[in-house]
């Protein structure tokens, strides 16, 4: 009999972004242990399970920097070290976990608990101003299946799924054929708000070019012509009036309509207010017709840290554990602004990469201090960390749960097995956890 | 040459997001994301052959990276960044008391450097370690 080399996994979760795609197929060469060919999935998708493959940029020792040389080391010496460190610290931070799977984040708030450390994911810099507004005013959200069946009127706010979702306008809501939409993208009318006139735009049905960081103004006057007032001069946002006139007349007379918005919206000047305002006018357009938002989430599994963090804690990010209880408040516990005062003396980064993510002031006082990295590959952040904790591929090389960017979990897939001495971010947390207790003398 | 009053964008690129999933430290990620793109009319103001290293200088630092014209034009006096390192050289690092920088919508100016050189991530992230 001839011996079977390529096994297919099928329904495939893919690990990148908030689109969650499930229905990807991917084979392994099961003899070199290796991906060789995934359908299904977007390009980024793809590259992510290529890149699980051993490389140069892969690690799969444990590592530690002694005399300005990094040595490859044991696990029992590496977690020891790791261990030696975040219990010193006087205010460490553990930051990421947006990219691991939601058991990882759950150790990693027991061990920011025991740690009296601070506790952020990547929401901070990313939707941490949704959850902000979603917290000042609530949020009308629905899951995607509803607005693939049913929504005829898509506007894509700060956002630009072409690039950052591939997947979702194949999915949820574009092209796709819903039970109420049978004539796919026929059946729908696509609105893009956004400074440029992005692929995604391109492709809509009707472009709306709006001022850098003047959204804001833009969203209340849309809000004041739902309510019938009449606004002076010509345009608001770089928008005439006429243009805004035309969008209200469209957003009241739909069946069913979504705005999805993204960082256009939070990276912006008044951040949560912007989004405030996007839920207020999604709430008042309920006077008129059924309207609904939902936020484009962009690591996998940034949802489930919001989710995992806040049923722990009780708060979605920018936690801090000094008072041994939990307290929430971003601008002073989120890792930019700790980082821009250099009032942490710790690290520890898991599944993330904030010396590329972070703006360079607060990556400079990031390395003044020690830092410890769990992540499968070389980043900027590895490359100059002290200790790295070589980490398995969650949902290539574990299994695990992570949360779609409308809040359903799905349990992620183990495809291979993981290379080299490399764990799971959970076992690698569970280890310091034992560790720091037996540090402490707990 | 040089060009005054532009406002800096930063985002996701579908590029981009392949290059950081097959190697952040690699060249294609230099490519990917260390380029700026100008509106086609903004660049001919600059005169020069896209691919000429720029300059991007904010308040709050400044970059050198390959011109590029724009896919997602026009979008005259607005220049972009793909999010990652190069970009991040160049934000607004206030968050407004929410915790999110402003990644988006800064002041920004450009000068053409025809010999300029644009750094690979690990040596630009080593100035900042060095610093």
């Amino acid at each position: 009999m001839v011996e079977k080399k390529i096994h297919t996994v099928y329904d495939v979760v893919c690990p990148f972004c908030g689109t969650l795609c499930d229905d990807l197929e991917v084979d392994i060469n099961i003899k070199e242990n290796r991906v060789v060919e995934v359908r299904n999935g977007c390009q980024i998708g793809t590259k992510k399970f290529f890149s699980s493959n051993p490389s140069e940029h892969r690690y799969l020792k444990p590592r530690i920097k002694e005399n300005g040389s990094y040595k490859e080391v044991s696990w029992e010496v590496a977690i020891d070290k790791a261990a030696d460190i975040l219990v010193k610290a006087k205010r460490p931070l553990l930051y990421g976990f947006s990219s691991t799977e939601c058991e990882a984040q759950s150790k990693g708030v027991e061990l920011a608990e025991i740690l009296s450390a601070i506790l952020d994911n990547t929401a901070s810099v990313c939707h941490g101003p949704s959850m902000l507004a979603i917290q000042d005013v609530g949020a009308p959200l629905s899951t995607l299946g509803e607005y693939k069946n049913r929504a005829d009127l898509v506007i894509f706010w700060g956002c630009n799924p072409v690039h950052a979702h591939p997947r979702h306008l194949g999915r949820y809501s574009d092209f796709v054929r819903g039970y109420f939409r049978r004539d796919g993208r026929n059946d729908r009318f696509i609105v893009v708000v956004d400074p440029r006139n992005t692929h995604t735009a391109q492709i809509a049905d009707l472009y709306i070019k709006v001022n850098p960081n003047e959204d804001y103004e833009l969203l209340n006057a849309i809000r004041a012509m739902v309510r019938g007032v009449e606004l002076d001069g010509d345009e608001v946002s770089g928008v005439l009036m006429e243009d805004i006139k035309k969008l209200v007349d469209i957003l009241k007379s739909c069946k069913f309509g979504v705005i999805f918005f993204g960082m256009g919206l939070t990276q912006t000047l008044a951040h949560h207010r912007n989004i405030d305002s996007a839920i207020c006018l999604t709430r008042e357009l309920n006077d008129y017709t059924k309207f609904l938002l939902t936020p484009m989430r962009g690591h996998y599994n940034v949802a489930g840290a919001n989710q995992v963090f806040t049923w722990n804690t009780g708060y979605g990010y920018s936690i801090d554990f000094s008072r041994g209880y939990p307290r929430y408040n971003p601008g002073e516990f989120s890792s930019v602004d700790l980082l821009m005062r250099d009032e942490v003396d710790a690290a520890l980064i898991v599944a993330s990469d904030p010396a590329s993510n972070f703006p360079a002031a607060s990556v400079k006082n990031m390395f003044k201090h020690p830092l410890i990295s769990i992540d499968p590959h070389e980043t900027p952040t590895t490359a100059f960390a002290d200790i790295v904790l070589p980490a398995a591929f969650a949902g290539i090389e574990c299994e695990g749960t992570a949360y779609r960017m409308d809040k359903v979990p799905l349990r992620l897939r183990k495809v291979k097995e993981a290379p080299g001495e490399v764990l799971p971010d959970r076992e690698i947390l569970e280890r310091l956890i034992h560790k720091v207790k037996e540090k402490k003398g707990e | 040459m040089s060009l005054d009053n532009l406002i800096l964008l930063t985002g996701r690129t579908i590029n981009q997001g392949v290059a950081l999933e097959g190697g952040k430290t690699t060249k294609e990620n230099v490519r990917a994301a260390a380029i700026c793109a100008f509106d086609k009319d903004d660049f001919k103001k600059l005169d020069c052959l896209a691919g000429t290293p720029v300059k991007v200088i904010t308040n709050y630092g400044e970059v050198m990276v390959y011109s590029t014209i724009s896919e997602e034009g026009p979008h005259p006096g607005i220049i972009f960044i793909p999010m990652g390192p190069w970009a991040n050289q160049v934000v607004n690092p206030d968050s407004q008391s929410c915790g999110t920088p402003t990644y988006k919508g800064m002041k920004a100016k450009v000068e053409v450097v025809k010999d300029g050189k644009v750094l690979d991530a690990l040596d630009l992230i080593r100035q900042l370690k060095e610093a």
